[in-house]
């Protein structure tokens, strides 16, 4: 079995699908980005789908469904955010389906989306502008220079470091979760083809992804929730 | 001598810590829930985050391994 061969091809493949030669220049798409188009694409026909043809009385059964995702989505980061993050519950709902949908895209054979370093850095630098935004209107660009002072004077080094670090250890954990996974479930499908695979698959490709969508909105809520106190 | 392989195993140690602190935050919730069943769905979330982070180690030494193998 040539397991370094795997990994390598798995770790090093070539990025890039779509090729234009632009000018001087090129211009590359890479597959990450594609496939994260197709997940927009799929999700965008389900609310189309879900949303049509609405009513105020009488309601049919679609619409009822629609009304219990959008319900218990909201829920779930409602009760992270609490009243004062109340702006941004609709922002965490559209980013936990999100990261939800691309975990999921291991299931049909493909490298999700989230296993890109640049996908996951671009959510995680999203995060912390958000993060920091919110503060900024809440309390006013003076109070929110003066909140990095606190609790002490002496920690403004640590609070200045944390702006860089949240953001790294957003996007370094979804990454390193859905590459481990993806690897795990490539060296188990070469040392046993059948059966096996479908088992470790629930846990690794719908379990673990489900989790870390929940995590990094759970992660980011909690700093939204803290920059408004 | 090609020592690489070494790195990566010696970066591969942080699991030892992930682990036991999933093993005491797990302990933690069973004793929690055992105690106040009522407030399960309380102490869920929170041993959630409590793991993501204590795995977030284990996910750096990881992500460390593979930089060493693999550049």
């Amino acid at each position: 079995m040539d397991i370094g061969g795997l990994l390598k091809e798995l770790l090093l493949e070539d990025k890039v699908l779509i090729h234009f030669d632009f000018m001087n220049g090129f211009f590359d798409i890479n597959r990450s980005i594609v496939l994260s188009w197709g997940v927009i694409a799929v999700l965008t026909l389900l609310i189309l789908f879900l949303t049509s043809n609405m009513k105020v009385h009488d309601i049919s059964t679609k619409q009822a469904v629609a009304e219990l995702i959008v319900e218990k989505l909201r829920g779930i980061t409602y009760g992270m955010l609490g009243d004062e993050g109340l702006r941004y519950r609709d922002y965490m709902v559209v980013v936990l389906v999100f990261i939800g949908a691309s975990n999921l895209v291991g299931l049909f054979g493909q490298t999700p989306p989230t296993m890109d370093l640049n996908v996951t850095a671009a959510l995680s630098l999203m995060s912390i502008v958000l993060v920091e935004a919110a503060g900024i209107k809440k309390k006013g660009t003076r109070k929110w220079l003066k909140s990095f002072a606190e609790p002490m004077a002496i920690i403004t080094p640590m609070n200045i470091l944390e702006l860089a670090i949240r953001p790294l250890s957003l996007c370094m954990r979804l990454f390193g979760n859905i590459i481990g996974a993806t690897v795990i479930m490539e060296l188990l499908k070469m040392v046993v083809p059948i059966i096996v695979p479908a088992a470790f698959s629930l846990y690794f490709d719908i379990f673990d992804g489900l989790i870390q969508a929940y995590v990094f909105v759970f992660l980011t809520s909690l700093y939204i929730k803290e920059a408004v106190e | 001598m090609d020592l690489t392989a070494i790195g990566a195993a010696i970066a591969a140690f942080t699991g030892i810590g992930a682990g036991v602190g999933i093993g005491i935050a797990t302990s933690k919730a069973v004793d929690a829930v055992a105690r106040q069943p009522e407030a399960d769905g309380k102490i869920m979330k929170l041993l959630l985050l409590g793991c993501a982070l204590a795995e977030a180690t284990a996910i750096y030494g990881f992500v460390v391994s593979i930089m060493i193998l693999f550049t």
